[in-house]
């Protein structure tokens, strides 16, 4: 079941993608790309490496964060609830077959392009600042994201509207999106919505970047906006939740701008790596 | 035997006194009260808040559906009201061991007989971690009632059930909303026999026919507690106990309603007149049961089984701390059920006496308790209980509690492997007895039966329908159920069920101590609405929490509850009415329509 949903997956994007290439990127920028491509990998390296080991900690933290987020976290699902109230049901008025079968494929499909499409657009510039600052800025989501799950324990509507939503909700209609979705987390971390965050993070540096990227901006706009969108109509997150997401998603993309460039690595692991990590001496 | 166990029926009239005591007060209760948002503040102008706790719909769609029909209306008349959402395991840790809720939503196991609501009502285990008596409700005619039925048999014993559950009708400690019905699917053309058992039981599992070349039956369930824990003694991580039935054996196993003999080849139960030494001597009578064990059973580590585990396992469950802690820890499993047995004694390594003080009915309900490996608990005792300053928390302490117990029973399977929230393996246990020619009991037919974690009950369908799994071990939620494909290739099961979805109330905490209260919220809940809307009619509305031949005329559902009627017509709330109830139980409201919490 899961291998099913991961193959469809891979297709529809693997198809999307050179498509969205040759229409937002261009031959030029594939050319130099073709001989740059060496000396741009050792100048990202490192915030390669960052990325990735966040992404690894992540993995790891999804078996053991739970159970520790039971011991510390708040449960907050009856305070979303009572603030917002059936707030998210305001997008049931537009749910119709057409729209329910929009806003899942943008859930799925959409979020996985989102996320993939701007990491190979961004590495075929010959600086590659924006590409850091794009994998930093995900790398911060994650585990901004991560901490925020810890401490925080909430249901999403489904979980608490079930019946209400039913008619456009995700797994209701295409349950086999489960295999996939409870791989990637578990039901009570709703706050804050990554889908929310990572879309606006996308969108935000698609607006950075629009002389750049002029065709690419508003697609990613309204892909992203289509994805925030899809969270509350298909009864996954509370407006709450996506509300945090774009504020993280500010959040990531100002940090961003402040760390990417700001240690080279070089002088990290060189001279100031004793200064900076005094502990690593007294540890023993 | 040096087992010492204050007996359950140490006369009727000690133990009710010291129940009057306590009736209608506050129970003094350990642990921190600081989620339950229920106002004490009497007299005050503060509104009368309380908190419905209760599970997603990940876990039961109809709980948190209930749950909010409910909070609706105690909104509209002038309650707040706050959804406590936790996870299964979560919601039994704050209502059977931290005992901090005001009132959930819920479903109850329950049992093939009523003798359980003897653990749910009873003033002994008021104060006590677990499954019994978890709403921390005390009255001295329950108790009288509840012990009486547990002692008679027949026609006298369906008397006091009758009382027992009019008394429940009225006094409301929980308030039983409906039986689901238990719907499951299958795929036909790999097993043949899938109806000859109840898929709750063990027997669901055993004696099913394979055809040629099928080794291995896969199920689907819905609720992954049993990859992570497989404690027997868990109160929280346990349901039904289905997979503990097939891992452990008892003495005797239920099939239809009826305990026949099955770690115990047979047994014979008499009645005695009471010796001048017991103190049941106002009621005349105890049991003694003389049951007789297989021979040359084992338990899965190559351990014989004897009469000295069956003994043990009785001694153990009413204090699984082995005298080793300064008060006594019963187990918060199967408490209700060992309680009735009163002294265990092992002749030969096959036979064991037992003398228990009730009648045919709760004796062989005793039976059904797993018989734990004696040698493998003593060692857990002696690695948990340590230090001076040793206690055995009820229920939670590591024996009862912990995940890390090997799974070692004698039943017809035992565990291979499990991968949290994906799977559960269990081995077809080769030297079990129901595998000889002559035993006629039906037996593992597979090598292996594998639990698969599904994440619903609509995945769970087409699962099956695709041929990815053998049958749904979990029941099928109502609002899957037209999505089951009228295919020759699946099998649709129905058997009855024993669980019941209710609101229970954790009496210990005014406002919940005031009965009339209780009922007036009762009275809000509309129960044939809710089996029309959040079951689509695959449940029954009942009154009581047992099976039909239990229930009186007098508490037949007759269109509505016959005690506490639903305060409106055809699913509308009639306000005034049900704000009426709460002014009648002492309750007044503000300007604004607000229920004050003061009395």
């Amino acid at each position: 079941m899961l291998a099913e949903v991961l193959i469809q997956v891979v297709v529809v994007v693997g198809i999307l993608l050179p498509i969205a290439i040759a229409l937002f990127v261009g031959r030029e920028r594939l050319i130099r790309t073709r001989s740059e491509w060496r000396t741009r990998l050792k100048t990202a390296a490192p915030t390669i490496a960052v990325l990735l080991i966040v992404l690894l900690i992540n993995r790891f933290a999804r078996q053991r964060a739970p159970r520790l987020s039971r011991e510390i976290g708040f449960h907050l699902t009856a305070s979303f609830y009572n603030i917002e109230g059936e707030f998210i049901l305001l997008f049931q008025s537009i749910a119709t077959p057409e729209t329910t079968a929009y806003f899942s494929s943008i859930y799925v499909y959409g979020y996985v392009f989102l996320v993939v499409f701007p990491v190979l657009a961004y590495f075929t510039l010959p600086d590659t600042r924006m590409f850091r600052r794009l994998l930093t800025a995900y790398a911060l989501n994650y585990v901004i994201g991560l901490v925020l799950y810890i401490f925080v324990i909430a249901y999403g509507p489904r979980n608490v509207m079930p019946h209400e939503v039913a008619e456009t909700m995700l797994f209701e209609n295409n349950p086999q999106y489960q295999y996939l979705t409870r791989e990637v987390n578990s039901n009570s971390n709703v706050f804050p919505s990554l889908h929310t965050s990572i879309s606006a993070t996308v969108a935000t540096f698609a607006a950075i970047t629009r002389s750049t990227f002029p065709k690419w901006f508003p697609v990613a706009v309204v892909l992203a906006a289509s994805v925030a969108i899809s969270t509350m109509f298909l009864g996954i997150h509370w407006g709450i939740d996506v509300v945090a997401g774009m504020l993280l998603a500010a959040l990531c993309v100002v940090l961003s701008d402040r760390l990417v460039g700001r240690w080279s690595v070089t002088e990290l692991l060189g001279e100031r790596f004793e200064d900076r990590l005094p502990w690593l001496d007294r540890s023993e | 035997m040096n087992w010492n166990p204050s007996p359950p029926d140490d006369g009727v009239s000690r133990r009710s006194f010291l129940a009057a005591g306590v009736t209608g007060a506050t129970l003094a209760t350990s642990g921190c009260i600081d989620r339950v948002q229920s106002v004490v503040d009497q007299g005050g102008d503060e509104q009368f808040s309380l908190s419905i706790t209760t599970v997603p719909a990940d876990a039961d769609r109809q709980n948190i559906r209930i749950a909010r029909r409910l909070e609706a209306r105690l909104e509209k008349v002038g309650i707040d009201v706050s959804l406590d959402m936790r996870s299964q395991s979560e919601l039994l840790e704050a209502v059977l061991l931290e005992h901090d809720f005001d009132c959930y939503v819920g479903r109850h196991p329950a049992d093939y007989d009523p003798d359980f609501l003897y653990e749910a009502l009873h003033s002994t285990y008021a104060n006590e971690a677990g499954w019994q008596n978890p709403f921390g409700f005390t009255s001295m005619s329950f108790d009288t009632h509840l012990e009486h039925q547990r002692r008679t048999d027949g026609d006298e014993r369906k008397r006091h059930v009758e009382d027992v559950l009019s008394g429940l009708a009225q006094a409301k400690p929980f308030d039983p909303i409906c039986i689901p019905e238990e719907h499951r699917v299958a795929r036909a053309n790999r097993f043949d026999g899938w109806d000859e058992g109840h898929f709750a039981t063990r027997h669901g599992y055993l004696g099913l026919e394979p055809a040629a070349g099928v080794d291995r039956l896969h199920a689907l369930v819905t609720d992954g507690r049993i990859t992570r824990n497989l404690n027997p003694l868990s109160a929280t991580f346990r349901n039904r106990g289905t997979t503990i039935d097939l891992l452990y054996d008892s003495l005797g196993t239920e099939h239809e309603g009826d305990v026949q003999p099955w770690l115990a080849e047979s047994w014979d139960i008499a009645e005695t007149t009471a010796e001048s030494d017991s103190e049941t001597a106002d009621e005349g009578t105890t049991r003694t049961a003389t049951v007789r064990l297989r021979e040359g059973c084992h338990f899965h580590d190559g351990e014989p089984v004897t009469a000295a585990d069956v003994a043990f396992t009785y001694t153990f469950l009413n204090d699984t701390s082995w005298g080793r802690a300064p008060v006594r820890s019963p187990a918060p499993r199967y408490r209700g059920r060992a309680d009735v047995i009163e002294t265990v004694s092992v002749d030969g390594d096959y036979e064991v006496m037992i003398t228990a003080s009730g009648g045919r009915e709760a004796v062989k309900r005793a039976f059904t308790v797993p018989v734990l490996p004696k040698h493998v608990w003593l060692e857990l005792i002696d690695q948990y209980a340590t230090g001076d300053d040793f206690t055995a928390p009820q229920g939670r302490w590591a024996v009862v509690s912990g995940n890390n117990i090997p799974p070692i029973g004698s039943g017809p399977f035992q565990f291979d492997s499990r991968s949290e929230d994906e799977s559960l393996v269990l081995k077809r246990f080769e030297n079990h007895f129901t595998l000889r020619d002559a035993v006629d009991l039906p037996e593992p037919t597979v090598d292996e039966v594998q639990f698969s974690v599904d994440p619903s009950s609509n995945s769970s369908i087409t699962r099956i329908e695709d041929g990815g799994a053998d049958v749904t071990a979990t029941m099928l939620s109502p609002h899957s159920l037209p999505l089951v494909p009228d295919s020759s290739d699946l099998e649709e099961l129905r058997s009855p069920s024993r669980t019941f979805y209710h609101l229970g109330f954790n009496v210990r905490n005014a406002p919940f101590s005031n009965p009339h209260v209780r009922r007036a919220i009762t009275q809000l809940i509309d129960k044939e609405g809710i089996v029309t809307d959040v079951f689509y009619g695959n449940a029954t509305p009942v009154a009581t929490p047992v099976s039909d031949e239990w229930v009186p005329e007098r508490l037949q559902w007759s269109g509505d509850d016959p005690v506490t009627p639903f305060a409106g017509t055809d699913g509308d709330l009639n306000v005034e009415a049900a704000k009426m109830a709460f002014e009648r139980a002492g309750f007044r409201y503000d300007d604004n329509g607000r229920l004050l919490g003061g009395y």
